[in-house]
């Protein structure tokens, strides 16, 4: 890596936003060069005197409790989900409706499939359908992504270890390329607050992301749920709860399931 | 100011359902940010809490907009668009006061940075707390000096440690234009500060 190169990565490397091929380059590039070590000093500092010297202002507690009030008398009231479908809607929504667009590759829009009655049902739903969305609007975003994998590797000695070093996860990884299935990479992407380890996989045209699900955060429902010609089934890899997102047909999905279902 | 202002969107139904206790509870869980952000947008203290209230109740009643990705950027980008609407609203009432200077705290910045760290500080050293309360003053001058749009996403990347891809959602701009503020940002703020920033603080890369 030469300079030129390593300063515009500077910045990357200090806010994490390198992955770990790119870091180390960068930190081999690091052990020579003064100038940039230099530059990187300078950005730390300049962050430890905002966060020691900026102190972040926390919201007043009565604004706290004033809205912690009214969100309780909304759910008393059983505030309607959806208030102005159909009718003209109102400017804010306009924006808020564009923002979330911004986040679905394409601004595709998601149906949800149950129309649930109480309250519980409904909270309950609302998970699974937010999981289910943010694991769609996963998968699209990586297919828009110049590379859907920050992690490139056929070789699953490396993703394994790459998970672990991120995020302390290390999930089972297998190469199933004899089968079909070929591995190509990975990548840690984010549903709701949660990160999760994706596992990307390539058969024929289609590209499969295996998002590895936390006990917490398991699909509920066994069912599969199709959208836009995009599939979510839900997966055990070994013993370990998994979704497979895909745009590959029925078949296909089950038998790829059952492989991972089957890994040890 | 007009650069602040992100794209109208298309008028575009998403037919997609989040409970409005649920965003309820996400809201909450993200006051803090949010607040932070309204705080270094507005300039004060009451209008912050407003545009945040104002947030929350748009939030609840929009949950159905939500679509996957980042739940807090989503939350924050809302609120920042009840902010920008309040900039507007005040820039109407007053047209006649620059905005971006001198709005803000009528008692000056040393003594409401003051008051600020005052009735949370575990320190018992009044020398130290006049210290800290003028270093405060002054990297608050700093940011305040700043353009809003290098502002808000500098408060977002080193304050509340946004991702890149969470900043532009917020800020609803690509992700290389949130780098770009970045870089300017943390420059125009290096030459405010001079090398003092650098040799306050002990680092040890």
């Amino acid at each position: 890596m030469d300079c030129k190169i390593a300063r515009d990565a500077l910045p990357l490397y200090f806010d994490g936003e390198l992955d770990r091929t790119a870091s180390r380059e960068f930190e081999a590039h690091l052990d020579g060069c003064a100038i940039c070590r230099v530059a990187l000093i300078e950005l730390d500092a300049l962050r430890t005197t905002l966060r020691q010297d900026a102190p972040r202002h926390t919201a007043p507690q009565l604004l706290r409790k004033r809205l912690e009030k009214f969100a309780a008398t909304q759910a008393r009231e059983g505030a309607p989900i959806h208030p102005r479908r159909g009718g003209s809607a109102p400017r804010w929504l306009a924006h808020a409706a564009s923002i979330a667009l911004a986040f679905g590759a394409g601004g595709m829009a998601v149906t949800l499939w149950n129309s649930p009655r109480h309250a519980s049902e409904l909270a309950q739903t609302s998970m699974h359908s937010q999981l289910a969305r943010d694991l769609f609007a996963s998968h699209w975003r990586a297919l828009a992504a110049a590379s859907p994998v920050d992690v490139i590797s056929t070789d699953r000695h490396t993703v394994k270890p790459w998970f672990e070093g991120k995020i302390g996860i290390a999930p089972t990884v297998h190469d199933f390329a004899e089968q079909g299935f070929d591995l190509v990479g990975g990548r840690i992407d984010y549903a709701g607050d949660l990160r999760l380890p994706v596992l990307v996989y390539r058969h024929g045209q289609h590209l499969i992301d295996v998002f590895v699900l936390p006990d917490t955060a398991a699909m509920a429902s066994a069912a599969t749920i199709a959208e836009s010609g995009y599939r979510i089934d839900p997966v055990k890899i070994g013993t370990q709860n998994a979704a497979i997102v895909s745009d590959m047909d029925a078949g296909e999905m089950a038998r790829f399931a059952q492989l991972l279902a089957a890994a040890r | 100011m007009s650069r602040l202002r992100g794209p109208i969107g298309r008028c575009r139904r998403v037919t997609t359902a989040t409970s409005p206790t649920l965003v309820g509870e996400l809201a909450l869980h993200h006051l803090d940010a949010a607040y932070n952000l309204g705080r270094w947008l507005l300039g004060n203290e009451h209008d912050a809490a407003d545009a945040v209230h104002d947030a929350f109740v748009r939030a609840t009643r929009a949950a159905d907009t939500y679509a996957g990705g980042s739940a807090r950027a989503w939350w924050l980008a809302i609120v920042r668009n009840c902010c920008l609407a309040r900039l507007q609203s005040r820039k109407r009432e007053m047209r006649h006061v620059s905005l971006d200077g001198t709005t803000g705290d009528d008692d000056g910045p040393a003594r409401s940075a003051l008051e600020r760290l005052l009735p949370h500080s575990e320190a018992d050293d009044v020398e130290e707390l006049l210290d800290q309360a003028q270093r405060r003053a002054r990297i608050a001058r700093a940011l305040d000096a700043l353009p809003p749009e290098f502002r808000e996403a500098l408060i977002l990347r080193e304050i509340e440690a946004f991702s890149y891809r969470e900043i532009a959602d917020v800020l609803q701009i690509p992700i290389g234009t949130v780098m770009s503020r970045l870089a300017r940002a943390r420059a125009l703020l290096h030459k405010t500060l001079g090398g003092n920033a650098a040799s306050e603080v002990t680092h040890g890369l």
